[in-house]
């Protein structure tokens, strides 16, 4: 029997994809895992040892956590619930034919592609209680008669920063279901008319449908991003005041700051953890949708 | 024979000094961090780098990178970058890191260097115990560069408009805050706040000025005094003689604040009064920040380092000696007018006759440090700011807030 032969160039052509991830994902990743075992304070380094579950421990007990974890959950399922409802109303508004649309189209993306960065430092001079342009707004137009210092008291903070991820993410959501829009056989809304379909049945029967995994895959994937966003809150308050936009990811990133690295990846590891359990089911649904729709 | 021996010789020893002398040119750069509050400062740091490039004759060349001060992120930008396997040669520095870099064993120890320096004693030795006392060790790992003192800098306008003098006791002080918190245009809403509060990070510098005023210390912030304290700086704010925004203002919130006429004092050292002068010109002066059952004010320090990474610790010590006591201290003190400590540069009529120069003067003998602990630069960035945050919004009372912040600091 003629034995077939190894031939190496499949692996060789792969090995440099697979070692670059090897070394900037799984490297980093399983060296969080391990110091989340460990007491990493580089702080006092003569103290670093495994501690076992200490950390996980510690997490349980720490109010800021699960404070955090309660900010984070606000943040996506307000920051990304409403970033998909504008954009997909933007998205329906792009679709339609009207005089300029490739202009307003590419103006719609620029919070998206403004670097978080920026868009943190703009909305904090925007929301600024002194100097603000929201406040001068909202003064001339007679809403209010006192400024807001919208950043600097609690109960404003949080809905500033998440106001701000909504206006970010509206674009990604409008590109994307644009494409998925435009991929829609006219035909379809042809029969609809001749069935004497209304625009909310031809809304619900036949784009909604139609547009069930763009809509699974853009919403996961912005669930998964706004949750690990950090750059926009902490540009315009750092967490605070009080805590109040701190969400796990800034937590995080704030521990990591002051270098206890052994409880920052024990905390990062629990928010991957928590996104698994959303991100999962979800995937399972859209596989499911998918098989179904074969 | 004996004149071939005699140019032998000489050949041997003009070989020997050029090889010495070329050895000792050989060129080497020394990468420099540092950070600079506005583009004057920064523009003269490089111009600074630039003469010592021009000048030391010794073939080094500094090459000086800016990075932002960041409310005091600056310090594990740097930690950050060496023990990833980067970072500079030498940087700026503020003691209070030097728990954290000694810790992990990334400062050249200067004894050696000092030992042998011949401007040595042109600064005050007891600069050279405070940095001892910081490494927790006999060794000095930081070299002085200047120092600034917190006092409160007020507008005399203001003060001749609300009928106040300048405070000379704590009360006083608090009784300034109110009566300066006034509606100058007569339209029923307050226009000018007595007092720029800094309640994000780096606040915890003037407050520190209100604990002490009543008695209390840092070594056990839970006194009644230190709680007292705390009480006032939360008053000052409920009260509304502090702008709404108090909370999350930092340095930049407090200078424009008091730059545009919206805070009649607010506290900051001398590195900013040269912006002061150019925007109010003599409306502008400044009192030592007052003294009540005690006094403290904050002393700003800033040093410099050379890390242990650095392949080049002789010609990195050059660099640190020239801004320590050579022509950088004077260029950079002139420009910031921070105070030298050079015994030499003090003594320059500049400084000698500067009015905000001897308002620190008088607040230097007070003048102190928060302890230097390895708990110190999160207890500054993050818990200090949230909890004062939470005081000031009236979600924790003062002796909560008290509680925690010296759980913070001192573990317990």
């Amino acid at each position: 029997m003629h034995k077939k032969k190894f031939n190496p160039w499949p692996y060789l052509l792969i090995a440099p994809a697979l070692i670059t991830i090897f070394a900037v994902v799984f490297f980093p990743v399983l060296n969080a895992v391990l110091m989340s075992f460990q007491s990493y304070d580089l702080r006092r380094p003569s103290q670093i040892r495994f501690t076992g579950l200490a950390n996980y421990a510690a997490a349980m007990h720490d109010s800021l956590f699960w404070q955090a974890l309660l900010k984070t959950a606000i943040w996506v399922v307000v920051g990304v619930g409403f970033q998909f409802v504008f954009g997909f109303m933007l998205a329906l508004l792009l679709n339609r034919k009207f005089w300029g649309r490739g202009v307003v189209r590419s103006i719609s993306l620029i919070p998206w592609v403004t670097p978080g960065v920026l868009i943190g430092l703009m909305w904090r001079w925007i929301f600024d209680g002194n100097y603000g342009v929201l406040n001068d707004l909202l003064m001339r137009l007679g809403l209010i008669h006192d400024k807001i210092p919208f950043l600097a008291q609690q109960s404003t903070a949080f809905p500033s920063v998440i106001l701000t991820i909504i206006w970010q993410g509206i674009p990604f959501f409008a590109l994307m279901l644009l494409a998925g829009l435009q991929g829609i056989p006219e035909e379809l809304y042809d029969a609809a008319n001749v069935d004497g379909a209304n625009a909310f049945q031809r809304f619900f029967l036949i784009t909604v449908p139609s547009l069930k995994n763009t809509i699974f895959v853009t919403t996961l994937l912005r669930i998964i991003w706004v949750a690990n966003s950090v750059d926009v809150i902490f540009n315009m308050t750092e967490g605070g005041p009080a805590y109040s936009t701190q969400t796990l990811s800034v937590y995080v990133f704030n521990k990591g700051n002051t270098l206890n690295l052994g409880y920052a990846s024990t905390m990062a590891i629990l928010l991957a953890l928590a996104l698994a359990l959303v991100a999962v089911p979800y995937l399972k649904m859209l596989f499911k949708a998918q098989e179904e729709s074969k | 024979m004996k004149r071939k021996l005699v140019f032998a010789l000489m050949a041997v020893l003009s070989m020997m000094a050029v090889i010495a002398v070329s050895a000792q040119q050989k060129p080497v750069t020394i990468v420099h961090w540092y950070w600079a509050d506005n583009p004057a400062y920064s523009a003269q740091m490089q111009k600074i780098a630039t003469d010592f490039n021009a000048t030391n004759g010794k073939g080094i060349t500094v090459v000086a990178q800016e990075y932002p001060w960041d409310g005091g992120a600056y310090s594990e930008t740097l930690f950050r970058a060496v023990m990833g396997g980067g970072g500079p040669d030498t940087s700026s520095f503020k003691l209070t890191s030097t728990p954290l870099f000694a810790a992990n064993n990334l400062l050249v120890n200067l004894d050696d260097f000092l030992a042998k320096w011949k401007d040595k004693d042109k600064i005050e030795p007891s600069l050279y115990d405070t940095m001892r006392k910081a490494s927790g060790t006999k060794s000095v790992y930081v070299m002085p560069w200047n120092t600034q003192v917190l006092y409160v800098y007020y507008r005399p306008s203001l003060f001749k408009k609300a009928g106040v003098t300048v405070p000379k006791t704590y009360a006083e002080f608090l009784e300034a805050c109110k009566k300066l918190t006034m509606d100058t245009n007569g339209d029923g809403k307050i226009d000018v706040y007595g007092f720029g509060m800094r309640g994000a990070k780096g606040g915890q510098e003037p407050w520190g000025s209100f604990i002490w005023a009543r008695g209390g210390n840092f070594d056990d912030l839970t006194t009644p005094q230190a709680i007292a304290g705390m009480q006032d700086f939360i008053d000052l704010y409920k009260n509304g003689y502090a702008p709404p925004t108090a909370p999350m203002d930092g340095f930049n919130e407090i200078i424009a604040n008091f730059k545009s006429g919206k805070t009649a004092m607010t506290i900051h050292h001398i590195g900013s009064s040269i912006g002061m002068v150019d925007t109010f010109g003599d409306d502008v002066d400044a009192f030592a920040f007052p003294g009540g059952v005690g006094r403290w004010t904050s002393m700003g320090d800033t040093e410099n380092i050379i890390l242990k990474s650095s392949k080049n610790k002789e010609a990195a010590f050059e660099w640190l000696a020239y801004l320590a006591t050579g022509k950088g201290q004077e260029a950079w003190c002139v420009t910031t007018g921070n105070v030298p400590v050079s015994k030499d540069v003090q003594q320059l009529p500049i400084f000698q006759n500067n009015r905000f120069m001897k308002v620190s003067i008088e607040g230097a003998p007070y003048a102190g440090i928060f302890p230097i602990l390895d708990t110190t630069t999160e207890w500054i960035s993050t818990i200090w700011p949230n909890t004062v945050a939470a005081a000031l919004a009236g979600k924790m009372s003062a002796a909560d807030a008290m509680k925690q912040l010296q759980k913070g600091l001192w573990g317990k």
